[in-house]
């Protein structure tokens, strides 16, 4: 049994998703998340005995919506797909072969749709007259700190210069050329999972992995209506990102080597309810260092229990990387407040932050009065 | 009519009658049988509506139309455009069920059944893609191709019907928005803002069909051959794969 198998107990590993392996890539140094990750536990079942659960799960509306909107964009066809596929990669009008993976069979078992995947995508990068262009519900296959993740991309296309593209569709609308920066880069790390993924499926597969583009195939609602727009994102950095990432969590032992030897987030699971107690469990995940931003709320399930631990020995990471940044060397709120309120003496290091914020108070004071 | 408002009349004439002489007896009979004339009265007025036509008859009228095999979803809008729109998604999805038990149990006794599509690799149903029965076989198949080919026939037969349309005088308005929105992924087939234009469209997916057509056939064509010497009759219509053995 290995190190991180005696951390999650018995209780059966989860398993990652793109969106979870993209996750740990936004926040590479807390080594919380990485090793509860890596051991496959249940997060959300963790933060739930400890009394913070998450506060809003995914939205029934916007899971329908997306639901709609992939529909759309795959409808006969995928035809939506190919006329932007031929806007934006100039996709030759011979170049239109459709091929689903979950044609074998209904109730193919995941093992058999990955087998089909890949005999798909062999057969279109060995031979060009092989007419599978777009490739829907495809089944990737990675591994991630030794357990196997199964990925399913939206599409892949393939396109005739000989390069394959990972198409993701998102809801957010692009309006006047513009989306969000912040949804566009989520969606930028999660399509650089496929892509390493498919990389690392066309070395197995003694195929040159240069073939799988690092341009994904964006595909947003355009200007507020159902109708499909598509731009290309390179995905170079993410995909840098998360091969070190990955690397990294491969030498997951060196974490390991700091926390005590008898350290066990095992939840004693009795059926569905969880027999250890609140406090003892709270005590273990502590004492692994996490690395608390506010961002990680949107992505974390553990993001609430960080939080409050954050909030309750003043740290100032609970108020963001930018003042975190801005206040470099301090550790504490209450060291800030009483630097500024001049309660205590500066050191050496802390001369400068002090003068910036004793400035502030002034001119907060000058405001209110 | 006029005699159903006499006899209304007369009712209610020996109804007081009776309850004047306290035959209650017969003052109910007589009640019960006005209310029966009352009613043939408000039926003859404003007869109840014709029973709508079965959901296969509207599915079989639309994919007629279409002239390949087409989603639930494509489906249900030619019914909304060019006929009555009484079909939703959700009376569809029980359809080929109830298609394939009918045949099971009795074979070849409707004209045609709503059958399912077949993929080329396994011959296994397409999931949520309708048929005809009386279809050659190789149309029924789906190869890598044919989604673009069926895309682009099914474009230009819905054009064609549009343009019969209009020279009887009719300009369907549902219609004209269908055509629009199935031709927008044709390259060529639509302008600018506005509805589509028939004649154009035509021109533009015949263009693109004729790089297409031939290569999809021949594919269709041999799969074709190989579902009909290797399946029975009903996998031919229903097609082969573990749900139709369970079922069987």
């Amino acid at each position: 049994m290995s190190r991180l198998d005696a951390l999650r107990g018995p209780s059966p590993p989860v398993d990652h998703n793109a969106r979870s392996i993209a996750a740990l890539a936004a926040n590479p140094a807390c080594h919380r998340r990485a090793v509860l990750d890596a051991a496959g536990i249940d997060k959300g079942k963790v933060v739930q005995h400890l009394g913070h659960p998450m506060q809003f799960g995914q939205s029934p509306f916007a899971l329908i919506r997306s639901r709609q909107f992939k529909a759309i964009v795959k409808e006969s066809g995928g035809a939506h797909l190919l006329r932007l596929l031929r806007e934006l990669l100039g996709l030759a009008v011979e170049e239109a072969g459709y091929r689903d993976v979950e044609d074998v069979d209904e109730h193919a078992g995941r093992a058999l749709l990955r087998k089909h995947t890949e005999q798909l995508l062999r057969s279109a990068a060995e031979n060009r007259g092989d007419a599978a262009t777009i490739v829907d519900h495809p089944l990737l296959k990675l591994n991630v700190a030794g357990y196997d993740v199964y990925l399913e991309p939206d599409v892949i296309a393939f396109q005739a210069q000989g390069k394959f593209h990972v198409v993701v569709i998102k809801t957010f609308a692009i309006i006047d050329d513009q989306a969000e920066t912040a949804k566009v880069s989520a969606a930028a790390r999660e399509a650089a999972v496929y892509v390493h993924a498919l990389r690392v499926l066309f070395e197995q597969l003694r195929l040159d992995p240069q073939r799988v583009s690092h341009d994904i195939v964006l595909v947003c609602p355009e200007n507020f209506r159902n109708f499909p727009t598509a731009r290309l994102v390179d995905v170079r950095h993410q995909l840098e990102v998360l091969r070190r990432q990955l690397e990294r969590l491969a030498r997951i032992d060196t974490i390991l080597d700091t926390l005590p030897p008898d350290l066990s987030l095992d939840l004693m699971m009795d059926g569905d309810t969880p027999t250890r107690s609140a406090a003892e469990l709270g005590a273990a995940v502590s004492g692994i260092p996490a690395r608390y931003a506010p961002e990680c709320l949107s992505v974390c399930e553990l993001a609430y229990f960080c939080r409050a631990e954050a909030k309750a020995c003043g740290s100032l990471e609970a108020l963001g990387r930018a003042v975190r940044d801005d206040l470099g060397g301090i550790e504490s709120v209450s060291t800030v407040v009483n630097l500024a309120t001049g309660a205590a003496v500066p050191s050496d290091d802390q001369v400068a932050v002090t003068e910036r914020l004793r400035y502030a108070r002034r001119i907060h004071g000058e405001v209110v009065a | 009519m006029d005699g159903l408002e006499e006899r209304m009349l007369t009712l209610r004439r020996e109804i007081r009658v009776a309850s004047a002489a306290g035959d209650h007896a017969r003052v109910r009979s007589l009640r019960a049988e006005l209310r029966q004339v009352e009613r043939t009265w408000e039926e003859a007025i404003n007869p109840p509506p014709a029973p709508p036509a079965p959901v296969r008859e509207h599915v079989h009228q639309a994919l007629t139309l279409l002239g390949v095999p087409a989603a639930a979803k494509t489906i249900v809008a030619v019914d909304e455009s060019f006929f009555s729109g009484t079909i939703t998604n959700a009376k569809l999805t029980s359809l080929r069920r109830d298609e394939e038990r009918s045949f099971r149990s009795s074979p070849n006794s409707r004209p045609y059944y709503l059958c399912a599509a077949l993929s080329a690799e396994r011959l296994s149903p397409v999931r949520g893609v309708l048929a005809v029965s009386t279809w050659p076989l190789h149309r029924r198949i789906i190869g890598p191709l044919s989604p673009r080919t069926d895309l682009l026939t099914s474009t230009i037969r819905i054009a064609e019907h549009l343009q019969r349309l209009t020279r009887a005088g009719e300009s369907p308005l549902g219609g004209f928005r269908l055509l629009t929105a199935m031709a927008q992924n044709i390259p060529g087939a639509v302008a600018d803002f506005g509805p589509a234009d028939p004649d154009r469209v035509i021109t533009a997916a015949r263009a693109e069909l004729a790089v297409h057509e031939e290569k999809d056939q021949q594919h269709r064509k041999a799969v074709a051959e190989r579902a009909a010497s290797q399946l029975a009759e009903v996998n031919q219509l229903f097609g082969a794969g573990l749900r139709t053995a369970s079922t069987a």
